[in-house]
């Protein structure tokens, strides 16, 4: 509501992949947050990564083959 | 089209509004409640948007509503609902939600990192917000520099949300001097918030 600009996401097939993918953003230093699967993409009790669009070159460079990513996704805020 | 059921249940007290509503939704598509006061009109709604169901509300004067349902395809009407029938006012007393450690739950503690960092996004995002939030024992560690959720904390507490931060546990942490959000506290100020919550919730 506050922020009007879009963000993208990253979603996982399991929550043990968002967690791998967390600590090499850590490691990479790349600014990202854990937030929960908006409600309108899964009411499951999930997790994805939140990130800057910005970024998502870095984001996706970083993960490339070593972890499962199952959606990249932009979401209007 | 088929007919539209329609439930009177103005001047019946909770939890009779939604009670019939629902009983009504098992052998009607489409039903209209008429109520005549909030918590039935909240009662209904959340009934509604428990089964999935389309509802719009128009209002017929003062406290008056009319409750527009239309049926979902799976409703499954053995699942219970539990009307709220607290009258008035939310509870006396500041909501308080106290954070005792640096995860949510028991059981897996990586999994429990995870799910208290979604816990304080997600408070943070929503409208209700607590009065005060405690933070003792690990839970000091989610307040200081290097924090996930710092983040959501600084926007709660910008928010008017208090955080109380136990300085006994930064201290036995070595951390005091890296908080970066809320403020320190004592014991006497966390027994006394919690003593006088209207609502304590513990993650």
């Amino acid at each position: 509501m506050k922020e009007k600009k879009s963000y993208d996401v990253i979603l996982f097939k399991a929550v043990s992949y968002a967690l791998k993918a967390e600590k090499i953003l850590k490691k990479e230093g790349l600014p990202h947050k854990l937030i929960p699967v908006p409600k309108h993409i899964s009411s499951d009790c999930g997790v994805c990564i939140r990130f800057e669009p910005e970024i998502k070159s870095k984001i996706e460079a970083a993960l490339f083959n070593k972890v499962d990513v199952e959606e990249l996704r932009t979401l209007e805020n | 089209m088929a007919d539209i059921k329609i439930i009177d249940a103005r001047g019946l007290s909770c939890p009779q509004p939604v009670v019939l509503t629902k009983k009504a939704l098992e052998d009607n598509a489409r039903v209209t409640t008429i109520v005549d006061n909030e918590t039935a009109l909240e009662n209904v709604k959340r009934l509604a948007g428990k089964f999935g169901f389309a509802v719009t509300v128009e209002p017929k004067g003062k406290s008056v509503y009319e409750i527009h349902i239309v049926r979902g395809a799976d409703f499954n009407k053995d699942q219970d609902f539990v009307a709220s029938c607290q009258t008035g006012a939310a509870p006396s007393g500041p909501f308080v939600i106290a954070v005792t450690e640096d995860k949510m739950g028991r059981g897996n503690d990586e999994l429990g990192a995870v799910l208290i960092k979604a816990f304080l996004h997600t408070v943070a995002g929503q409208a209700k917000k607590p009065d005060v939030m405690i933070f003792y024992n690990t839970g000091v560690t989610l307040t200081v520099q290097g924090s996930d959720v710092l983040e959501d904390l600084k926007q709660l507490e910008s928010e008017g949300v208090q955080i109380l931060v136990c300085g006994t546990c930064l201290n036995y942490f070595e951390i005091k001097d890296k908080l970066a959000a809320g403020v320190v506290s004592n014991m006497y100020d966390i027994v006394e918030t919690m003593s006088n919550a209207g609502r304590l919730i513990v993650p």
